[in-house]
């Protein structure tokens, strides 16, 4: 059964909270509704959120290399503050047209007063300087003219538009850092996704924001399911070779493909702890494909599953690491499970339908998967994101008559799922997608031909 | 040259008659040698110092002063000095009073109900006051300073507390109108600790949703001054 209070709740979630969501229940009442007569109901308490203005920096310098660096750091801030999903931001067309560059060239009361009416003011100053990058930024309440300085950072770096980029990127996460509830933003993160392109399937790389998009296997053949380390230096992935599906790794520091161990079977879906030190993965060297549990270099692998029926897509609890979430269809089809690391403690989480790729959210509470609840041939409805809070196994519905929609993963700071949609449900035409984690501001990060999205730990 | 053949005959006779005992480079214990002293400088006298200027020492002659013929100064021209002019006041003339516009009664602006510190330029209460949907939360932090000079975290606190207040947890018909106190700690890092109710509201439910609004919050974020502060957190409960 769905919850509108569930929903609300995810909303909350955005704005980093813990809750505890059995007294709430308790009181509304739990509403059963059916899934097709879907509609926001909002329970929030009406806080508003923070509004902030960004201004275009001011010129420094009068370097040419500027130029594009200023425009490419402008949108990238603009963009970033925008989809932070914790902030009412102030579009272009209503702030003022001023580039103040410091804090003695800004009137507040033009960005306090209406139109813009923004709480904060972030600007500044951009400049090249001999081949480096300086960039004075600064945050400002707007309504507190006595005392309005919020933040005020200083970056250095050598110029070029993709360092541009990333000053942007930090200072954005300063901010959110700041107006956020201390939960680091998420600019600076990386999602590593399947890039499909005719018949091979490669593991790429880029930005949160889907700029920066770049190959880093170059193997001929098809690799699925990329996994980070948590200290964002290795990648696990499955890929086919000589032996059928093997688990690989990739060194995000040298660049390159590094040693591990190839076993019997079919090796699917490896989930990295949040220590780092451990990957869970599904094998099937014993001819059923179960979870195993190995140290970060393929050695001292253990199984944990042992029930008749394919057991795949296994994922950590990051907040405990000792839980791990998976898909099992020991009574026929997937269905998601939960179980301690040592695989005791098994408690199925859906009733029925088709459930497949979990991903568990940073804070431990929910998990984010891909679901078909009426499965079927005929059925209506399809195959879309849900969400499901582990206490009360109350769920939500994210993703509605998009097309398909697999392998949701979520950001580190549990604001943000990315998935992977497909419109028309031909694979070829899977792009990327990424959500606030209640389903709103949703837009698609790459064209087609990208799948299976993994979000960096950092 | 008689004279030079003299000095040169002599010279090579006196080197006849006295053969060097000793000279160099012969295969003997004892063979002569020149010694050279490497020096730094010689001590030459000082040279003395030439001026071209004095008239006395310099060897071209001076130019002879130029005499110029005294020029007598024309008489000034009949529009050149100014007569004085007689100096005219300007006449004093006294300002009209421009008559006030005619009052008609204005009518009389009531009072605003909401409390709008907070969102007000130059705020000097370090309180902050957010209108919900049911009822209203504000936040008071003792430390006045602090309120004054970080404004903006007063107003994250508040709106990170009332994100958090379930207000469908308080029983409506018993909380209706009342409010409940909390007053909790923010540590350094930003993380709420030790929240109790200072003023109950009467109305338990409404206590605990209170309670835990706070207890729900992770965090503010990072204090921007002090290791800790103490908040007072007020929330009213008010059916819309």
């Amino acid at each position: 059964m769905t919850s509108p209070a569930l929903r609300s709740a995810v909303c909350k979630q955005i704005a980093r909270s813990s809750f505890a969501l059995v007294a709430l229940l308790l009181i509304t009442g739990t509403s059963s509704l059916f899934a097709q007569d879907w509609f926001k109901t909002e329970t929030s308490s009406g806080a508003e959120r923070i509004r902030i203005a960004v201004a275009d920096f001011k010129p420094s310098s009068g370097d040419p290399a500027a130029v594009t660096d200023k425009s490419t750091f402008d949108t990238t801030l603009y963009s970033d503050l925008a989809n932070a999903g914790i902030f009412d931001i102030v579009s272009k067309s209503l702030a003022p047209q001023a580039t103040p560059g410091g804090p003695s060239e800004i009137h507040l009361t033009d960005w306090s007063n209406a139109p813009a009416s923004a709480a904060m003011v972030a600007f500044g100053s951009l400049g090249v300087q001999g081949g480096r990058l300086v960039v004075s930024g600064y945050l400002f309440d707007a309504k507190n003219s006595q005392y309005p300085q919020v933040l005020a950072k200083q970056y250095n770096e050598d110029s070029s538009e993709n360092s541009a980029r990333q000053v942007a990127h930090r200072f954005a996460d300063e901010i959110i850092f700041r107006l956020g509830g201390g939960v680091s933003g998420i600019a600076e993160t990386k999602i590593y996704y399947v890039h499909i392109a005719g018949g091979n399937k490669e593991i790429w790389a880029m930005d949160y924001d889907g700029a920066n998009q770049h190959p880093l296997t170059h193997l001929g053949t098809i690799s699925i399911s990329p996994r980070v380390s948590p200290d964002n230096s290795r990648l696990a992935f499955s890929s086919l070779g000589k032996y059928g599906f093997q688990i690989k790794m990739y060194s995000l520091l040298l660049n390159r493909e590094v040693a591990f161990p190839s076993t019997g079977g079919t090796n699917l879906s490896p989930a990295w702890s949040p220590s780092g030190r451990e990957l869970a993965y599904s094998s099937s060297r014993t001819g059923d494909p179960e979870i195993w549990i190995s140290d970060a270099n393929g050695v001292l692998s253990r199984r944990v599953t042992s029930f008749r029926g394919p057991d795949v897509s296994p994922t950590y609890n990051p907040k405990t690491g000792a839980q791990i979430a998976w898909i099992s269809g020991r009574t026929g089809l997937p269905q998601l499970y939960i179980m301690e690391t040592d695989g005791s403690g098994v408690s199925r989480m859906t009733d029925g339908g088709y459930a497949t790729s979990p991903s568990w959210s940073p804070n431990g509470q929910f998990l984010a998967f891909a679901w078909d609840r009426k499965y079927g041939p005929g059925a209506p409805g399809g195959q879309d994101i849900y969400v499901m809070e582990i206490a009360t196994k109350k769920w939500i519905q994210l993703t509605h008559d998009g097309g398909r929609c697999d392998f949701p993963s979520w950001s580190p700071d549990g604001r943000h799922i990315v998935y992977a949609n497909s419109s028309s449900g031909r694979p070829g035409d899977t792009k990327i997608w990424t959500m606030l984690a209640d389903g709103t501001q949703r837009h698609a990060l790459t064209g087609s031909g990208g799948d299976m999205p993994n979000w960096s730990w950092k | 040259m008689l004279l030079h053949a003299l000095v040169a005959g002599s010279l090579i006779g006196f080197a006849y008659l006295h053969p060097h005992e000793k000279p160099w480079g012969q295969d003997q214990a004892t063979a002569g040698a020149v010694q050279a002293t490497m020096v730094s400088a010689l001590p030459l006298p000082p040279r003395q110092r030439t001026l071209d200027t004095g008239v006395l020492t310099s060897e071209t002659p001076s130019p002879a002063p130029v005499v110029a013929k005294e020029k007598t100064e024309p008489p000034p021209k009949p529009d050149e000095v100014a007569i004085p002019q007689k100096i005219t006041k300007p006449v004093k003339v006294a300002e009209k009073p421009t008559p006030e516009p005619p009052k008609h009664p204005q009518p009389i602006q009531p009072p605003p109900k909401k409390a709008a510190t907070g969102e007000t330029a130059g705020i000097r209460i370090a309180e902050a006051t957010m209108q919900l949907k049911n009822g209203t939360a504000s936040v008071n932090v003792e430390d006045k300073n602090f309120g004054a000079r970080f404004a903006y975290y007063i107003n994250i606190v508040n709106r990170k507390v009332a994100e958090q207040w379930f207000t469908a947890e308080a029983d409506p018909r018993v909380s209706n109108g009342k409010s409940v106190t909390i007053v909790f700690d923010i540590d350094r890092a930003g993380l709420p600790s030790n929240p109790r109710i200072e003023t109950r509201s009467g109305s338990p439910t409404l206590d605990m949703s209170a309670m835990r609004a706070v207890q729900r919050v992770d965090g503010f974020g990072p204090l921007p001054a002090g290791d800790h502060i103490t908040v007072e957190y007020t929330f009213n409960y008010k059916l819309q």
